[in-house]
Order: C-alpha cells, then structure tokens, then sequence
C-alpha cells in the first residue's frame, strides 16, 4: 500500500515538474495562467491522493481529503479571479493575441 | 531542509526591502509572511505559524487599502539620479545590508550567551503544566496560566489601536454611502458564488481552532482572526454599508471587561486551586472570549479601512 | 524526505520567476504558486512525522491564502487601466 501510495506522490510531482517548465517556457502571461490553473491543481490533486491511499482510512487522510475540498474549490478560483483582472487591465497582451482569441464578445478593449 | 527555508526567508527580506514600486513590495511581503510562517512551523511552533498567516492576510488587506489611497503619489515618475550617485546608492542599498545582515551572523554564531542556555524554566513548565493548569498544549496552559497578565495587557494593546484607528478616521458615519463603499471591488458570479460556499468552512474551522485551543495547537487569537476573516468575505459578497460600529465597539469593551474579570476572579482569587474541575471549563471560556474580542477589534480595524479612509 | 527537497527546489524556481516576472500579474501568480507549494509541503512533512494536528495549519492555508491574492487584484485592477 506504501509502494503504490509513493508512485503516484511521485506521479504528482511530475507533473508539477512539467509546470515549472511551462512557467519558463510560455512567453505570455495567459499561457503562464495555465501552470496555476490547471497544473498545479492536478499535481497537487494527485500528490494528495498519493497520500490518502499511504496513509490508509484514518482521520489523516480525512483531513487530507478536506484539505482536497477546499483547494479544488479555491484554486482555480484564484486563477479565474488573476485572468479576469488582467484581461480587464489590458495588461501583457498584444494587439495579435487579442483579435486572434481573447475577444470576449464585448469588445473588452 | 531548515537551512534551505531560513536562506529563502532572508531572501525574500532583502527583495522586499529592495523593491522600488510599492505593488511589488506588498507582493514580496506577502511571499516573506509565507516563508517565515513555515519557518514557524518547521522550528516547531505551530500556534505561531497559524498567527502569522491569519494576520498576513489581514496585513497584507490593510496595506493594499493604503496603497489604493496614495496611488497618485506613487505613481509620479521620479527622475533618475545622476551617474555618480547610482554607485553611491549601490552600495547604500546593497553591500551595507548584505554586510550587516553577515556581521549578526557572524556575532550570533561565535558569541552565544552562557546564561540563555538554561533549561531551568523550560523542565520546570514542561513537568508542572499538566499538574498545575492543566490542558494538553503548553502554549495555552502558559499563556493562560503562567502568564496570564501578559494576555490581559495584549488585549488591552489591542483595545488601545481599534479606539484609535476609529477615532483618527477622517469622515463622519453619517457621509458613507453604499456606492462608496463597494468602491472598486465589484465581485463578479463566479467569485460570489464560489466565496459563499467557503463562507461557513471558515467560520466553522474558527470555531473548532476556538474550542480545541487547550488540546492542540490554535486557540483565542487564531480562531478570532479565523472568524473576522468569515466577514472579509461578507464584504466581498455583499457590498452594503450595514454596519453600526457604535454596537460592536460597546461589545468589544465588554468582552475586554469580562476577560479581566474571569482572569481576575479565577486565577487572583485562588479559585484555581480550590476547584480543580473546572479547570477545562476556564480555558474554553477564556479561548471563546479572546476570540470575541480578537475578532471584533479586527472587524472594526478592516471596515474602518474600508469604509472610511478610501478616497 | 526526497519530497521535500524537489518542493523545495520548485519554490526557488518560483521565487525567481516571481522577481523576473514583467508584469504584477507575474508575481501574483508566483505568490500563489508558492503558497500552493508550502500546502504541500507542510503536507509531505505531516506524512512523514505522521502527526495529524500538523495539517490543521495546512487547512489554515489554505482557506486564508487567496484572500490576500483577491484583495490585492481587487484594488491593482482599475487603477492599472489609466497610467500602467
């Protein structure tokens, strides 16, 4: 049970692996959103379970998997709150991009 | 792994201290109480860690509140100095910290002081506590025991700053409209919603650090912090100047006035050694009105800030 | 204990995409990477001691930690539209 809890904690971790490289590589702000929103929230999300299936059925990993909850509620959150913000304040965003596939409809500029 | 951190926490202490642009200091500071509260945890002491994050975030609120006030003043675009000064304010800003900061090392490594090395009145508390206090976490029983006059004139300093940041506010109660108080905050769906539904964990979880402070870590302050922050969001959600400061500020009094009077009246009195059963029963009274007191001072501080000192 | 060694390198990263970051939106976005990643590591270490009172503080983080983020775009976001 340790062995399988520990692969997918490691599991987790890659992927969190590959969100560091994304957060050097993407030149946009929008694409560097991506890392926090989805991610991270995945690594994390698995890291955790990775921890839940180490420790058993236990008021630990109960904790754990309110900890789980509350941070698949608020992380994207989070991220939803910084994309908002950012395309209102036009900020790091190029004229391209912008007629390419950030048009809300509205025409937010 | 405690060195890695205590690196990380002096780093992010000289990015704040560096930071030109007030934005990017309020944004270092933050990661700073980050770091510095799992220091705080990982030296081992985890009440203090829960502390300093509950007030990071309410620090951290207050200090974006000024920043909104005074924005024209930062945004006027200084000149930039001439080319003999730049090295001049270099070497201002960062040989003489980095040197400083390798002098106290340097002094706190070779010149550790005999005395303080004493275990006397750690073995003495750590043995006695259960005995003489009683609750399962030390920090309580001596916050709450030992040094109970320490937690009478901490409240009090508290009292102190919500009477004046009340009385130093620059409108009237009567000026504040609900336009001007919603101000620049506009939630939209997903945010209200997604906050309504975190709404109770938070007061719940206030409420359990609240009860549980005598068995584990937690206890007054955190739980009060925990519980103002529930009416953070309420400001977030609802965006309607409804508060009468004049009732919670009467309500603050009293709470202060019955903390005195419980600290009085079990410990001074010596009802602690006559009715040992009621031991558990004063430690959660005082946790719960701590807490009261706590979080109406911080309601009181953040709705000041939001509703009268915003341009 | 290996966990917390490759956590601990990910925060550095941050840290240093947090002060490189062009816009304030970069360094919001590392404030929040980080504070995810010292969730997980107060996580990783409660595993490992296998105490479970260590993970109310990890709860406390996580219910506290997006306020600050809200509050400080909140308050950036239309003062940024006028003078950038």
């Amino acid at each position: 049970m340790e062995l399988i809890g520990n692969i997918v904690t490691i599991i987790g971790l890659a992927v969190m692996l590959t969100g560091v490289v994304g957060l050097y590589k993407f030149k946009d702000f929008y694409l560097r959103l991506l890392v926090l929103a989805k991610i991270d929230t995945v690594g994390a999300i698995t890291f955790m379970i990775g921890i839940i299936i180490r420790h058993g059925f236990s008021s630990f990993s109960l904790k754990v998997l309110l900890i789980m909850v509350l941070f698949i509620i608020l992380n994207p959150l989070t991220a939803h709150i910084l994309a908002r913000a950012a395309y209102q304040s036009i900020e790091g965003i190029t004229e391209e991009q912008y007629i390419e596939g950030y048009d809300d409809g509205h025409g937010g500029k | 792994m405690i060195y890695v951190l205590l690196v990380f926490w002096v780093t992010s202490a000289i990015l704040a201290i560096q930071a030109r642009k007030l934005v990017r200091l309020i944004v270092y500071l933050a990661i700073f109480s980050t770091i510095s509260a799992i220091c705080f945890f990982v030296l081992g002491a985890p009440d203090v860690a829960m502390a300093e994050v509950a007030v990071s975030s309410f620090s951290t609120v207050f200090m974006i509140v000024c920043f909104e006030k005074y924005f024209t003043l930062v945004t006027e675009v200084t000149p930039d100095p001439p080319k003999e000064k730049i090295f001049l304010m270099r070497f201002r800003k960062l040989v003489l910290p980095i040197a400083f900061t390798g002098l106290l090392a340097v002094l706190f490594v070779y010149f550790i002081p005999e005395g303080a090395a004493s275990t006397y009145l750690r073995d003495l508390y750590l043995s006695r506590f259960m005995f003489e206090v009683g609750g399962e976490n030390a920090v309580t029983s001596i916050y709450l025991g030992y040094r109970v006059y320490d937690t009478l004139f901490e409240a009090l300093m508290l009292l102190i700053s919500v009477v004046g940041v009340a009385h130093m506010s620059w409108r009237n109660e009567s000026e504040i409209t609900d336009e001007q108080f919603a101000g620049v905050t506009k939630s939209d769906a997903v945010d209200v919603y997604t906050i309504r539904i975190i709404c109770p964990a938070m007061l719940i979880f206030g409420v359990y650090l609240i009860l549980n402070g005598h068995i584990s870590p937690g206890g007054g302050f955190q739980g009060g912090v925990a519980v103002a922050s529930f009416f953070i969001c309420r400001y977030l959600i609802h965006n309607v100047y409804d508060v009468r400061f004049g009732k919670i500020m009467i309500f603050e009094k009293m709470t202060f006035a019955a903390i005195v009077v419980l600290a009085a009246v079990f410990i001074f009195f010596g009802f602690y050694v006559q009715f040992p059963q009621f031991r558990t029963a004063y430690m959660i009274l005082m946790n719960l009105l701590i807490a009261m007191k706590v979080s109406f001072g911080f309601i009181i501080i953040f709705y000041r800030y939001i509703a009268f000192e915003r341009r | 204990m290996y966990v917390i060694w490759i956590l601990l390198a990910f925060m550095l990263l941050y840290i240093i995409r947090t002060v490189q970051g062009p816009t304030v939106w970069d360094r919001l976005l590392g404030m929040s990477l980080i504070s995810v990643k010292v969730i997980i590591l107060i996580i990783a270490i409660a595993s490992i001691f296998d105490r479970a009172y260590m993970l109310d503080y990890a709860i406390i983080y996580a219910l506290f930690g997006f306020i600050s983020v809200i509050f400080i775009t909140f308050f950036i976001k239309d003062r940024m539209r006028g003078n950038k």
